[in-house]
Parts: structure tokens; C-alpha cells; sequence
């Protein structure tokens, strides 16, 4: 109940906009998840304690981190930070999307929520005010590539929320990061609708400092013929859960997820997804990958649904995890649930510790132990990283990665 | 010609080396060496220790030593790292080359000859200089500069999985090179590619160890000595005719060499 205190304290209950209040409405009931649910079960109590321990800032904030240059080429959005944007060109359009719209989307969402599954965003929604909740409209082609940005400034919990509708043989890429000053909770929120033909290639980077925590939840509607691209990464948080739950409305959908989580120290980073075939011939590829080190602690849970109207689905979900230490800790559960007769499903998981073999060719060719496991490391990565629509002379995230672990 | 050879210091000197895994003895007492300008040839059945001993002599962590010594250039190897032995001068050619996705060919096979030209006080080559350096050794076993910009060794073939262990040896200018059977899985054009790749490389200050399994590459590069080897010994050396009479009689010859001695 101190969350929804916290919230009301904050606010009085005039200020509250209508999503706030249907939502702190809902939480009101159990305004904690039942940490007994298999969504869960699994996640540190005192860390998910510790995120809600810091006060709500719902004020722009500047980050004192600088960003990375943007160049002209691109489209930068930093959600809080009085954002606008209505740019009408030639060949495309990006407009915000207007408080009705926004409302009614939003509202149809929650008729769907549930308490565990759908905690985070319920959260993320109690706790959004109009200036941190971002809605685009994106139309037509040649769109540049667009970078949304939010972030949790120092000792504060802070949400922000995206509402993008891709309309009807559009394509676009969207890289959205996610940063966490030192001592901070962000609740980030996302909800895209992909109407027919359109596609988006989605990357999702979030990074912490020290003792940062984020609850990161994505949720996708893809029309007919849509098709989603994922490329994902989580690293340095104290606490951070991404929750990915992806719906193919119709089927004849495309799904390609690529995700990692890094963790070290004691932290804790998880990911789940759903993915929902809801008709036939729907189409999934997913892996995830997980690197655990020192005493930390990464999970994976995926769950596939092919209910007997999705036949002909061809859905792939393959967790793989790499575990550095004695004392470190994988958990992964990649799970499918199927109705539909004729479909093509497959699901694994595997752990391993750095190829030995591997180590030691390289080894032999006269390069250092601590190199070889660098250059094995990055072949790791690659995988994941060259499928995140990112400049690569901005973000040099494989060189990040490689410093850092 | 043997003579000529011995003036000179040895290169490796294997001294009466057993070795185990997981308490599991595998080598039992190997006494081998090499001079410059030696090619040695090893045979034997499958599991005989041929591999083990390679391995060891280029320092696998997974395999202790129990007794006897490893000597390069006249100094005790037996606790030097793998990465010490190669910046030194001693390469291994594996039988099943690793595949590393996503190292690029090129920064893997810079990365590696710089490891050893600084070992040897020479400068250390930037992409530019080492990408001249590159395309005359390509030249050698004649490979494509494509397989340069692949990840090491993903998606090449057996053959051209050999080709590059041997382009990595050509860069690395070993004074030991120890290869394991890098006859298997090449056709007949492959193997007279690597083998002439061998012979390139190799001169009078080297020495070279080929372990196979057949006369056909020896009929390529013709060794000094051949040894076969069984139950982690050395059973039998003899000239390079030792390794037709293999091929005439088969092991079963080894085996009644066995029990007569």
C-alpha cells in the first residue's frame, strides 16, 4: 500500500489524470505482485523494495551524463523534457499523438492488464504524469532513424512512458535507451501498434550506474503482415526486469527478438516475454542471451502461445547463457504452449562456462588469456549487437561491454 | 643430411614425458627431438596419445604432466603458459580448427602476429602494413583475400579450415611447428596446396612434427624420421620407409611388435 500512499501523497487527487486514477484504482487491491506467481517468484524482494524506496520526480530533469553526439541524420526525443515534435515532410510524417488518442489506447490496454503480468505497467501508468508520457503517429516512408531517450535522474523514481502507432506500410528504426543515474528507479513503459505491412527495427539498450533499477516493459500489437525486429541489451543495474509481451493480432506476422542481459556483482537482471499468435502463419525467431558473473544473478523466462486458431505458426525461442562464476546464477525457462495441430515449434536452453577449447586455440596463437576471453566475449555479443539498429560510431557498445567485463 | 642437422642445437627435446587427464594417464614415457631442419612424422591408431602429445607440447591446461620435461631452445617449457609458447616460437595446427562468430579473420590473425613479432623485438604491424604482410602469405596457400573479412574459421570448409592454420603459420614464422593431422578432410588438390604451404614455410632453422595417418601426405613432404606411436609410447622410429611398411602392414604389425618386445 506505501507505493499508492507514496503516489497520493504526491499528488492530490485532482491532478490525477484518468489513466492514473483507473490504474492506482486497480493496484489499490494488491498493490504489490504476488511474489509467489511463477512471473515472480524469482525476483529479489529487497531489490524490488529498494526501487520503490526512492521518492517520485515527476519534474524535467536534465541528466548530467552527456549523450552520445547526435548527428543531423537522426531524430532525438527525450521523453520529460518538454518534448515536442510535428514534423510534416514529403515522404513521411512523426506527429504526437493527441490526448484522446493517447487516452483511449491507453485505456483499452489496461481492460487487458493483469495484476501480476501487468504490475509494471501499471505502475509505470499510476506514476506517469501527461509531461513524461510521449505518443507518436508515424507515416510513410524514408523516415529517418529516431533515438527516444529516458532516464532516472540521482535518488529519484521516475516513469516514463511511449505510445507509438506505426501506420499502415511504414518503416522505421527506433533505437530507445534507457539510463540510470546512481541511486535511481526508472519505470519505462512502451506500447506499439504496428498496423498492416508496416515494420520497425526496435533496438532497446539500458544501462545503470551504480545501484540503479529499472522496471522496462514493452508491449507490441502487430497487424497482418507486420514485422518486428528486437534487438535488445541490459546491463549495470542493481535491479532491472524487462517485460516483453508481443501479440501477432491476426498471425502472418513476422517476430525476430535478439536480447541480452549482462550481470555482475550482485545484480539482478531478468527478462520475460509472451509472444501471442493470435491466427495463422505467424512467425518467431527469438534468442536470449544471458552472461552472469561474480554473484549475480540473470533469468529468462519466455513463454510461446499457439492457440488453435494460429496454425502454421513457425515460432523459435532459444535462451543461451553463459555463466563466468562459481557463485553467479542462471535460471531459464523457455516454455511453449500449444494448441493449434500443425505447427512448427522449437524451444532450448543451454549454460555453459567459457569454451575452453576456444581459450585455448586462441592461446596458442600467442594471445593472452584475458584477451582470448575478451575476443570470446565479443563473439558472444556480436550476435546480439549487430542486430540493435545503432550507429556504430556513436555507441561503441561492444567496446563498452568489453571494458567493462 | 643428419649429420649436417645435428651440428646445431635442438630445437625440442621431449624427455621421457608422461602426462595425464583426470588422473587418467595418456602419455607413458615419450622421448622425442627435434633438430633444425628435421621433419618428424608421427603414426598411430586413433587414441594412441598423437594428439595428447601435440597438445602438451603446446601447453593445454586440461593435461598435467607427471613426469619428464619439455625442452625449446634448450630452456624447460613444462609451466609455460600456451600463449608463452607461441610468442616463443612453437605452433600447433589443430585437427579441428575452433570457429570464433564474430572475430574477424583479419584482427584475429593481426592480433596473433603481433603477439609474436613483439616477442621477437620487431614492430608491431598496424591493418595497413599487416594487411601487405597478409596478402603475400594468402599467396602461399592460396586463398582468397574474402576469407580475410569472415569470422575465423565460421563456415569455411575442411579444407579451408587447414588452409588457415596453415596462413596462420606462415605469419607466425614458428621455429616448431606441430601439425595435426592437417591431411584429414582435404582432397587431393588441398593437400598438394597445404603441403607445398608447408614446405614454403619450413627451412634449415625449423623444425617440423606432422602427425597423420597416412603415407599420402608423407609422399608430399618426405620426413627425416617416423615414429608410431601406441598406449601413449613411442613403439618404433625408423627412416620415412618405416611409414610404408605401415601402410603395407597395417597396425596389426605394431601390435606384434608389441608383444615380441
Amino acid at each position: 500500500m506505501e507505493i499508492i500512499e507514496k503516489i497520493k501523497t504526491n499528488k492530490s487527487d485532482d491532478n490525477l489524470t484518468e489513466i492514473q486514477k483507473i490504474c492506482l484504482h486497480k493496484l489499490q487491491a494488491s498493490p504489490l505482485p504476488n511474489p509467489k506467481s511463477e512471473l515472480w517468484r524469482l525476483s529479489n524482494k529487497s531489490k524490488l523494495s529498494n526501487f520503490l524506496d526512492y521518492s517520485i520526480n515527476e519534474k524535467d530533469s536534465k541528466f548530467d551524463i552527456p549523450y552520445p553526439k547526435n548527428s543531423q541524420s537522426t531524430i532525438r526525443l527525450i521523453i520529460g523534457e518538454n518534448c515536442q515534435i510535428k514534423l510534416i515532410e514529403k515522404n513521411y510524417s512523426i506527429q504526437q499523438l493527441s490526448e484522446d488518442e493517447l487516452q483511449k489506447y491507453i485505456k483499452e490496454q489496461i481492460t487487458f492488464f493483469k495484476q501480476n503480468e501487468n504490475w509494471s505497467d501499471l505502475l509505470n501508468l499510476s506514476l506517469s504524469c501527461k509531461n513524461n508520457i510521449l505518443g507518436l503517429k508515424i507515416n510513410g516512408s524514408k523516415i529517418p532513424p529516431i533515438e527516444i531517450f529516458s532516464h532516472a535522474s540521482c535518488n529519484s523514481l521516475n516513469a516514463k512512458t511511449l505510445v507509438i502507432f506505426l501506420e499502415k506500410n511504414c518503416a522505421i528504426e527506433l533505437l530507445q535507451v534507457n539510463l540510470g543515474k546512481e541511486n535511481s528507479s526508472l519505470s519505462q513503459s512502451t506500447f506499439f501498434c504496428l498496423k498492416e505491412n508496416s515494420s520497425i527495427n526496435h533496438g532497446v539498450v539500458s544501462y545503470g550506474e551504480n545501484r540503479s533499477n529499472l522496471l522496462n516493459s514493452l508491449n507490441v500489437i502487430q497487424q497482418k503482415n507486420s514485422t518486428y525486429n528486437l534487438g535488445s541489451l541490459h546491463f549495470k543495474f542493481n535491479y532491472a526486469r524487462f517485460e516483453i509481451s508481443i501479440k501477432q493480432s491476426a498471425g502472418n506476422a513476422k517476430t525476430n527478438i535478439k536480447g541480452m542481459q549482462i550481470t555482475k556483482k550482485d545484480e539482478q537482471i531478468s527478462t520475460y516475454t509472451k509472444i501471442e499468435f493470435n491466427g495463422p502463419n505467424g512467425f518467431l525467431d527469438q534468442i536470449n542471451k544471458s552472461l552472469a558473473d561474480d554473484k549475480s544473478h540473470a533469468i529468462f523466462e519466455g513463454s510461446i502461445i499457439v492457440p488453435k486458431i494460429a496454425q502454421r505458426t513457425d515460432a523459435s525461442q532459444l535462451s543461451r547463457n553463459l555463466l563466468l562464476s562459481n557463485l553467479a546464477q542462471i535460471d531459464t525457462k523457455p516454455q511453449l504452449e500449444i494448441i493449434a495441430d500443425d505447427v512448427k515449434c522449437k524451444h532450448g536452453a543451454t549454460i555453459s562456462q567459457l569454451n575452453e577449447e576456444e581459450l585455448f586455440y586462441m592461446r596458442t596463437r600467442g594471445i593472452t588469456l584475458t584477451e582470448a576471453s575478451k575476443l570470446q566475449l565479443s563473439s558472444y555479443f556480436q550476435e546480439i549487437i549487430s542486430f540493435i539498429p545503432i550507429s556504430k560510431d556513436k555507441w561503441d557498445l561492444l567496446d563498452k561491454l568489453l571494458n567493462e567485463n | 643430411m643428419q649429420s649436417k642437422m645435428k651440428e646445431s642445437d635442438p630445437i625440442l627435446e621431449v624427455e621421457n614425458l608422461s602426462a595425464s587427464t583426470d588422473n587418467l594417464p595418456i602419455l607413458k614415457g615419450v622421448s622425442l627431438t627435434v633438430y633444425p631442419g628435421e621433419i618428424h612424422a608421427i603414426m598411430g591408431r586413433n587414441g594412441c596419445g598423437k594428439s595428447t602429445l601435440s597438445k602438451i607440447i603446446a601447453g593445454h591446461p586440461s593435461y598435467n604432466i607427471t613426469n619428464g620435461d619439455i625442452k625449446f631452445l634448450g630452456a624447460n617449457i613444462n609451466s609455460l603458459e600456451p600463449e608463452e609458447r607461441s610468442q616463443s616460437g612453437i605452433f600447433l595446427g589443430f585437427q579441428y580448427p575452433i570457429e570464433i562468430p564474430g572475430v574477424s579473420n583479419l584482427e584475429f590473425l593481426r592480433v596473433s602476429t603481433n603477439a609474436r613479432r613483439k616477442f621477437l623485438n620487431k614492430e608491431e604491424l598496424d591493418t595497413f602494413d599487416f594487411e601487405e604482410l597478409v596478402k603475400e602469405k594468402l599467396e602461399i596457400v592460396k586463398m582468397d583475400h574474402a576469407f580475410l573479412s569472415r569470422s575465423v574459421n565460421q563456415g569455411f570448409s575442411g579444407g579451408e579450415k587447414k588452409r588457415n592454420e596453415i596462413l596462420q603459420m606462415a605469419l607466425l614464422e614458428p621455429k616448431i611447428a606441430i601439425l595435426d593431422e592437417t591431411d584429414s578432410g582435404l582432397d587431393i588438390d588441398a593437400l598438394r596446396i597445404v603441403a607445398s604451404g608447408i614446405k614454403k614455410i619450413s627451412n634449415e632453422h625449423t623444425g617440423i612434427i606432422l602427425i597423420t595417418h597416412y603415407q599420402r601426405l608423407l609422399d608430399e613432404i618426405k620426413p627425416n624420421y617416423v615414429h608410431v606411436m601406441s598406449d601413449g609410447q613411442i613403439i618404433k622410429t625408423g627412416e620415412s620407409d618405416l611409414a610404408l611398411e605401415l601402410e603395407e602392414k597395417g597396425y596389426e604389425w605394431t601390435d606384434n611388435f608389441i608383444k615380441e618386445t
